[in-house]
C-alpha cells in the first residue's frame, strides 16, 4: 500500500515533468532537441549527485547544509593533485571523494556522539569547510588542471561523462536503499528512531554511515565541478546545499525522515533543471526567473503533498 | 550639512594635533569586501606590499561580502583609534555607515576599488564603465561594427554590475550594427555561465556573434562552453579584470580579450593616499587608476604586473 502510494506520488511529478516540457518544447521547439536534453542532463549532473547524497542523510530525519562548502574544498584539494604531469588522474579523484567522506564522516561523528543537532553540526562544517578550502587554495582558484582530469567534465562518444556518474551513483543508490539491511535501516531509523534502537538497530551507526555516503558524493561532486570548470574554486558551491535538498523534497522525500527515495530527487533534480533550462531559453529575465523558481519549486511541493493527504 | 559638521571635526582635530604623533608609527585599519576574490587577495598583497615600503602597520580584515560586518570592522577600528582607515565597500548603500562613522569620529577614510554614496576623505579606483566600455568597442573592432552580442551580467544590483552594464550598453547604442540579442545574469560566478552559455547555444546558436561577460569568471564560462559546442572560432569572448586563468587563456589564444584592472596600482595607491592624509601632505582626492585592454598582442606584458 504504502509502495503504491509512492509510487503515485512519483507518477504525479512525472506527470509534472511532462507538462512542463511539452509546455516548453511547444513555445520553444529547441528545448525537445537531442543536443538541448543532454544539456539539461548534464547540467543537473552536480546537483544531482548532491541531491542523491543528501537523500540518505534527509532518510534518517537529519540535514546536511555543508554541501555547498564541501563542493569547494574537495574541488580544491582535487585540483591541487591534478596539474599536468602530477599523478595519475585517479589520485585527485579518489582524495577528492576521500576529503568529502572525512568531512561527511565528521558531521556523523558530532551528530550521534556530541548529540549536537544534525542542522548546528553541518552548519558548523560549512563555515569550517568553506575556510579550509581557501586556506589550501589560498585565497585563489586552483587552475593549470591536466587534460586527464578536465576530461571527467567533458564528453565521451557524445555523452557527457557528469551524467555518467550520475546514472550510476543513483543506480547503486536505489539498490542498495530497496535490497541491503542496512538500506532499510536508513528508513527505519527515520521513520521512528525510538523503534528502530529498540529493534536492536545500531542508530549511531547508521546515522554516521549516512553522513559518510553524503560527504563522499559531495566530494565526487566537487571532482565533477573542478573538472567541468577547469579550476578548483574556493568559493564555488555556495547555496548547492539548498538546491539539493530542494531536489529531495521536491522528489518526496519527507524532511522529517523515513519516507522517500532517490528515484524521486532525480525526478525533482530534472524538473529544476528543466526550468532553469528552460528559463534561459525563453530568455526570462533573471529577475523574474528567481520569483518563477520559488514558486515552482514550492507548488511542486505542495501539489505533491495535497495527493498524498487528500 | 552633516558634511561640514564632519569636515569641522576633522579639522578640529587635525588642529589639535596628537602629541608624539611623528614618532608612532602610523596604522592603518582596512576593510576588505571579501578575501575569497582572487581580485580583492592581489588588492590586499599590494596594499601590504606598499605598507611595508612606507613602513606603515596594516590591520586587515575581511567583511566576507557583509555589509553590516564591515560597519562594525570600521567601528572596531575607530575604538581602536587607528590613524587612518582604507575601506573596500560591499555595497553603495549599506557600507556608507562606515564612512559616516569614520569621518565623525575624525579618522579619514578612504575608499579603494569600488564607491559609497556617503563621500570618504579620498577615494583610489578605477571608472568600472570604462572597463565595459573598451571590451565593447574591441568587439565592435572584431565584429566591423555588424553582429549580436550576449552579455552575462554580475549580481544584479551590485555597483559593478551597474556600471559595467551602462558602459556596455553607451558603446552598444553607439554603434548601430551592434544588436544586443540577450543578457542574463549568471552572478559572478564560472559554473552558472557555463550552463548559461550551454543554453544560449541551444536557443541562439550561430546568431551569436560576440559575449562580453561583466567578469574574467564568466568569460571562462562562456568560453568552455563554446569550446565544448566547437564554437569557439566563430564566437569573440571578452570579459574583464584579467585574472590569472584569463591571462593564460588569452596567451593560448582560446580568449580573445579581457580588460586588465590594475589591482596593484589600487592597493598601493590606496596605501599611499592614506599616508599622505595622515602625515597632512597634498593628496588627491580621487585618483583613478586606468583600465586597459589585453589581447594576445600585449598579453606578455600583463604576465608579470598581475602575478602575485
Amino acid at each position: 500500500m504504502n509502495s503504491v502510494k509512492s509510487w503515485l506520488s512519483r507518477f504525479g511529478l512525472l506527470v509534472a515533468l511532462v507538462v512542463a516540457g511539452a509546455a516548453l518544447a511547444t513555445v520553444k521547439p529547441v528545448f525537445l532537441t537531442v543536443p538541448n536534453l543532454i544539456n539539461v542532463v548534464r547540467q543537473i549532473s552536480i546537483n544531482g549527485i548532491l541531491a542523491v547524497g543528501v537523500t540518505f542523510v534527509l532518510l534518517t530525519g537529519g540535514v546536511d547544509l555543508s554541501l555547498g562548502s564541501l563542493v569547494a574544498l574537495t574541488g580544491v584539494v582535487a585540483a591541487s593533485f591534478a596539474h599536468p604531469g602530477d599523478f595519475p588522474v585517479v589520485v585527485p579523484v579518489l582524495l577528492g571523494v576521500l576529503a568529502g567522506a572525512v568531512c561527511g564522516g565528521v558531521n556523523g561523528w558530532v551528530v550521534t556522539q556530541g548529540r549536537v543537532a544534525p542542522f548546528i553540526a553541518t552548519l558548523g562544517m560549512m563555515t569550517v569547510a568553506r575556510g579550509l578550502a581557501l586556506v589550501i587554495s589560498d585565497g585563489k582558484p586552483v587552475s593549470n588542471l591536466s587534460r586527464e582530469f578536465t576530461r571527467l567534465g567533458g564528453d565521451c562518444f557524445g555523452v557527457p561523462i557528469p551524467v555518467v556518474l550520475l546514472v550510476v551513483v543513483t543506480l547503486c543508490s536505489a539498490l542498495f536503499l530497496g535490497n541491503f539491511r542496512l538500506g532499510r535501516y536508513l528508513y527505519a531509523v527515520g521513520g521512528n528512531e525510538k523503534a528502530a534502537r529498540a529493534s536492536g538497530i545500531n542508530v549511531d551507526g547508521v546515522k554516521w554511515f549516512a553522513y559518510t555516503v553524503c560527504g563522499a558524493l559531495a566530494g565526487l561532486a566537487g571532482v565533477v565541478l573542478a573538472a567541468r570548470i577547469t579550476t578548483g574554486q574556493p568559493n564555488a558551491g555556495v547555496g548547492y546545499e539548498l538546491d539539493a535538498i530542494a531536489a529531495v523534497v521536491i522528489g518526496g522525500t519527507s524532511l522529517s525522515g523515513g519516507v522517500g527515495g532517490v528515484g524521486g530527487t532525480i525526478l525533482g533534480a530534472l524538473l529544476m533543471g528543466v526550468i532553469n533550462n528552460g528559463l534561459d531559453l525563453l530568455n526570462v529575465s533573471s529577475y523574474y526567473q528567481a520569483i518563477v523558481k520559488g514558486i515552482i519549486i514550492v507548488g511542486a511541493v505542495w501539489l505533491d503533498r495535497r495527493k498524498e493527504n487528500p | 550639512m552633516k558634511r561640514m559638521v564632519a569636515l569641522l571635526v576633522v579639522m578640529a582635530l587635525c588642529g589639535c594635533g596628537r602629541p608624539g604623533g611623528e614618532l608612532k608609527r602610523i596604522t592603518i585599519g582596512v576593510s576588505l569586501l571579501n578575501l575569497s576574490n582572487e581580485f580583492i587577495v592581489m588588492l590586499h598583497q599590494a596594499m601590504e606590499t606598499k605598507a611595508k615600503e612606507l613602513g606603515v602597520r596594516l590591520i586587515v580584515n575581511d567583511a566576507q561580502r557583509s555589509a553590516e560586518r564591515q560597519v562594525q570592522q570600521v567601528e572596531n577600528f575607530i575604538a581602536q583609534r587607528v590613524d587612518a582607515i582604507i575601506l573596500n565597500p560591499c555595497e553603495v548603500e549599506a557600507s556608507s555607515p562606515a564612512v559616516d562613522k569614520a569621518l565623525a569620529a575624525g579618522i579619514p577614510i578612504v575608499n579603494v576599488n569600488s564607491e559609497t554614496r556617503s563621500a570618504p576623505t579620498a577615494f583610489v579606483g578605477s571608472r568600472d564603465e570604462e572597463s565595459a566600455r573598451i571590451a565593447l568597442e574591441y568587439i565592435a573592432r572584431r565584429l566591423h561594427g555588424q553582429g549580436n552580442v550576449v552579455m552575462m551580467h554580475g549580481f544584479l544590483g551590485q555597483a559593478a554590475q551597474i556600471k559595467r552594464d551602462r558602459g556596455a550598453k553607451e558603446i552598444l547604442a553607439k554603434y548601430s550594427g551592434l544588436k544586443l540579442i540577450a543578457e542574463q545574469s549568471a552572478e559572478w560566478d564560472r559554473a552558472k555561465a557555463m550552463s548559461l552559455m550551454e543554453n544560449w547555444i541551444q536557443s541562439l546558436g550561430p546568431k551569436i556573434h560576440a559575449v562580453f561577460a561583466q567578469n574574467d569568471e564568466m568569460a571562462m564560462g562562456a568560453l568552455l562552453a563554446l569550446e565544448q559546442a566547437k564554437m569557439k572560432d566563430k564566437v569573440v569572448v571578452a570579459g574583464v579584470d584579467a585574472i590569472s586563468d584569463a591571462l593564460q587563456a588569452v596567451r593560448d589564444g582560446r580568449l580573445d580579450a579581457t580588460v586588465f584592472q590594475d589591482a596593484r596600482g589600487q592597493g598601493s595607491g590606496a596605501v599611499e593616499v592614506a599616508v599622505k592624509i595622515v602625515r597632512k601632505e597634498p593628496f588627491q582626492k580621487e585618483l583613478f587608476i586606468p583600465f586597459q585592454l589585453v589581447t594576445r598582442e600585449n598579453v606578455a606584458r600583463f604576465t608579470s604586473a598581475s602575478a602575485p
